[in-house]
């Protein structure tokens, strides 16, 4: 299948703040709450659809533990895209939300687009962090934001597609030189002329990875 | 009669084979040959240099000197036809060497020489005696492949090989179909042997082969020729012995050099070397290939019918040899593998065939056994339940793993929990010792009072993210599945536990992968958690928080895959991928998401035994990558295609083919290789102790 554009995202967060689940629910729609934990990185891709565009995105979902940090750091390259999840029934993973943005900040191409993730959201009896806590750090960081439940699948969809769509809106912004692949964006055979097109295009959308 | 050599064989795909000549068929050799010697030292000064460490050659060197003041005595007492035309040697090479099992280690080096005689030229190969790297090849097995002046009237081709691995080999055809077994140039000199044979006879390289050089190819035999090459359907021939006087000479004056010195040479070395070395680092055991291991099969096998049908004969004919006690010692020397394995980048091509590779990548190591079951394992215990031979046993479970019903025995001992020493009454005596022990350790965490955790912030992190994970390992067994299955609450209790006897280490992720098929195989709480603890002993470091121990795992694996497949390395060079943190999991949680559960504790149980090197997890990766290396770089994989395709193998990888090629890759990397893993990588103890653990480590 072919796409007009590949996105490369990466999600990071704490440890068990559901990030993999998010990525599950997301690609195959549903919610499996027994799963190995992630050593290293898993990859999951879905295609989506933006001003009738297909676009491909190839998501990285990474391990969350702290001592992995040095490790994940080397995902954020040429990540287009970014999911910062953190877990409104534990308020430390929102605490370690900063050091998650330095990292991705230092690590991550400056125009890499980040959505905060307030996960959970399904366990609100539980919540140890407020909607408006997580809206004011979204916008004291310029991020985007959402509460989200890989559970019930609220908001999943749209905090990827949002993401995605406000990447699409800096390539026609002209923010992007998309012939870089650095920024995390490939341009595919899916109908956009350009010197760089197709080099991945049918290759990586055929590949097993949306399955 | 008369022949070539005892140790021929015929290919039989070649149709002429139906009118092939008898086995004891005679080849036309010039009888009586007889060389005057020039002066030319046996070894260049360069060579000197190059080879100065390796046992061959200093043998080779002593024979060599030694030879050129018997030469003129044997020839004289011998040769009534000393007076004959002057031979000449155009070419001559030291550290060719013959392969005559699938074990390098059983190779036989000799020297190779091409000698011009008028307008005629010879090749003759001729062991070195009272030198073999392994002690079961006696002088008989020695002569008996001894080529003795072979005129290149009968020699149709010559095909050279440039294994990924390893040293260059040649296979001479004999115009009669027959072919000698591998010459592998240990010292290099393929491309001088050959530019030398065509100075002299006519030699043409083959228009459907470049590694096939016809020689003489007058009528154009090259179909022939090539189907005649078609090795894996090599059958053997038992041939007779050569009587041809002009080769017996030569083999003569062997002999007599032998007795003037090589051995003491050779005793020296191997005195020096202090206590017997583990056989894995023997570099001389080294790689065996697809086509060494299919003719080390022929050539045993001629071996030995030609032994059956010629012992007499031969016993006769070499009396004096049989007599003589060989010098067989391990001549080993550090350096030795080293200066070989440093030659392989230079002499093998840039780029491989990776078709090619993966089919000789197939069949490389030793063939994998039936698992040790406990019958078998009983024989490798005392009466009273002490394991007699504990690097036997290691190297049982290396080659075969165990059946699973004695895993909850041997782990423990494979691990170190238990010592090898131990008899059944003192292993059930430490078991309920380090029962006790066990319950002391876990008690400091279960005597946390509540109002004491919540002051206790360590302590609540750490349970919460043991507690996360426990839930989220192997769910999908039925050992662990389930709401509220005990099992997950005892893997949660043994990291909890462990996390204070090593407080310092703590938890990290992945332990609970390395626990989850201990504690299914001991099913003891307790016992489960000792293995645990032996195996972090050996793996905690990977687990560091500041990574130390995966960096240097990763850095080792880096300079293994440098050593052993340079356009490898440079192509990950050149694409930025020299972190090789596409091989973090596999190395953190020791492949345990690469294989599925049975298979992962076969691996386990392999990689335990520390049988070739207690890195052998770093080869397999460098097997993996190997087996792959056709499609990283011919799809040009940049890091994050990389990554993913490494990923994706999950599930697809071949254990047992990668375990031999592990275990082929391990010892052709041989003490070069294990010079690479920077000190204190694990699973080797920290260099601190060094010292001391190493030789326990001896004993694992």
């Amino acid at each position: 299948m072919s796409y007009a554009y590949l996105f490369k995202y990466i999600i990071i967060g704490d440890t068990g703040v559901g990030k993999s689940c998010l990525l599950l629910q997301f690609t195959d729609k549903r919610f499996q709450p027994v799963h190995d934990l992630t050593i290293g990185v898993e990859f999951g891709a879905r295609m989506i659809t933006i001003d009738n565009k297909p676009i491909k995105l190839q998501i990285w979902d990474t391990a969350g533990q702290e001592s992995f940090r040095s490790i994940t750091r080397s995902y954020y390259r040429g990540a287009a895209g970014a999911l910062l999840v953190y877990d409104i029934t534990r308020r430390e993973t929102f605490n370690h939300l900063a050091s998650w943005l330095e990292d991705a900040r230092q690590h991550a191409n400056a125009n890499m687009t980040i959505m905060l993730i307030g996960n959970k959201c399904d366990l609100a009896h539980r919540r140890a962090v407020s909607t408006e806590e997580g809206e004011q750090f979204a916008k004291e960081h310029g991020l985007i934001f959402m509460e989200a439940s890989a559970k019930t699948a609220q908001n999943v969809e749209e905090a990827f597609i949002k993401t995605a769509a406000t990447i699409y809106k800096k390539i026609q912004d002209g923010v992007f030189d998309v012939s870089n692949e650095s920024y995390g964006i490939k341009v595919g055979y899916g109908g956009i002329p350009g010197p760089s097109g197709g080099r991945d295009g049918p290759s990586a959308s055929a590949g097993t990875c949306c399955s | 009669m008369s022949q070539t050599s005892r140790s021929l064989f015929l290919f039989c795909s070649f149709p002429r084979n139906t009118d092939f000549p008898s086995p004891r068929r005679h080849l036309p050799l010039p009888l009586s040959l007889r060389f005057q010697f020039s002066a030319k030292p046996p070894m260049l000064e360069s060579e000197l240099h190059d080879l100065s460490d390796d046992a061959d050659y200093a043998a080779s060197l002593q024979q060599g000197s030694a030879g050129v003041m018997l030469r003129s005595d044997s020839t004289k007492q011998r040769s009534p036809s000393s007076d004959r035309d002057g031979a000449e040697i155009v070419f001559l090479k030291d550290n060719v060497a013959i392969h005559p099992t699938q074990f390098a280690s059983e190779r036989i080096s000799g020297r190779l020489k091409l000698i011009k005689q008028s307008s005629a030229l010879f090749m003759t190969w001729i062991p070195y005696k009272g030198h073999s790297s392994d002690a079961r090849l006696s002088d008989k097995d020695r002569n008996l492949y001894t080529i003795k002046a072979v005129p290149f009237t009968d020699i149709r081709s010559i095909r050279r090989h440039n294994p990924a691995l390893g040293w260059q080999y040649i296979i001479v055809v004999l115009s009669s179909g027959l072919a000698y077994p591998p010459l592998y140039f240990y010292s290099g000199g393929v491309k001088e042997f050959l530019a030398t044979i065509k100075q002299h006879v006519l030699l043409v390289r083959s228009a459907e082969d470049a590694n096939v050089f016809l020689v003489n190819d007058f009528q154009n035999t090259l179909q022939r020729t090539l189907s005649s090459l078609e090795l894996p359907r090599a059958v053997p021939l038992a041939c007779g012995p050569s009587n041809m006087s002009g080769g017996e000479s030569i083999l003569n004056e062997n002999q007599e050099r032998v007795d003037n010195g090589v051995d003491n040479g050779s005793l020296s070395v191997s005195q020096s070397h202090g206590r017997p070395r583990h056989k894995a680092q023997d570099p001389g055991r080294d790689l065996s290939i697809q086509v060494l291991e299919k003719f080390s099969l022929v050539t045993r096998f001629a071996r030995e019918t030609t032994s059956q049908i010629f012992g007499e004969n031969q016993s006769n004919g070499f009396s004096t040899n049989e007599r003589r006690t060989p010098i067989q010692t391990n001549l080993d020397h550090p350096k030795k593998s080293s200066d070989i394995v440093e030659n392989i980048p230079d002499e093998s091509p840039v780029v491989l065939d990776s078709q090619e590779f993966e089919r000789l990548s197939l069949v490389w190591g030793k063939p994998r056994q039936s698992p040790l079951c406990s019958e078998e394992w009983l024989t490798f215990l005392d009466s009273e339940g002490r394991v007699i031979d504990s690097e036997a046993l290691r190297k049982r479970v290396f080659y075969g793993g165990l059946d699973h019903e004695l895993r909850n025995e041997v782990w423990g001992l494979l691990l170190g929990y238990y010592s090898y020493e131990s008899t059944y009454a003192e292993r059930e005596f430490l078991k309920s010792v380090k029962k006790s022990e066990y319950e002391n350790i876990k008690n400091q965490w279960k005597s946390i009072s509540s109002a004491q955790a919540k002051r206790f912030t360590k302590f609540r992190e750490r349970k919460g993210l043991i507690e996360k994970d426990v839930v989220r390992t192997d769910r999908s067994l039925t050992f662990y599945e389930g709401d509220d299955n005990p099992n997950v609450t005892v893997l949660r209790d043994i990291l909890l536990t462990y996390s204070f006897y090593n407080f310092d280490l703590g938890y990290c992720q992945g332990m609970s992968d390395l626990l989850s098929p201990i504690l299914f195989v001991m099913d003891d709480e307790s016992e489960a958690f000792w293995c645990f603890v032996a195996l972090m002993e050996r793996l905690g470091p990977n687990f560091n928080r500041d990574q130390n121990g995966m960096h240097s795992q990763l850095f080792a694996l880096s300079k293994l895959v440098e050593l052993l497949d340079s356009p490898l390395h440079n192509y990950f060079k050149q694409h930025d991928c020299l972190n090789y943190f596409f091989c973090f999991r596999w190395i953190l949680i020791q492949f345990k998401r690469e294989f599925e559960f049975e298979r992962t504790m076969r691996l386990w149980e392999v990689l335990w035994t520390h049988y070739p090197s207690e890195h052998l997890h770093l080869y397999v990766c460098v097997a993996i990558l190997k087996r792959y290396r056709g499609k990283i770089i011919g799809e040009e994989m940049d890091f994050d295609t990389l990554l993913k395709f490494i990923n994706e193998l999950s599930g697809h990888i071949d254990l047992d083919a990668t375990l031999r090629d592990a275990e082929a890759l391990c010892i052709c990397a041989g003490e070069n290789g294990a010079a690479r893993i920077p000190p204190g990588t694990p699973p080797s103890l920290p260099v601190d102790d060094g010292s001391f653990y190493a030789q326990q480590d001896e004993i694992l």
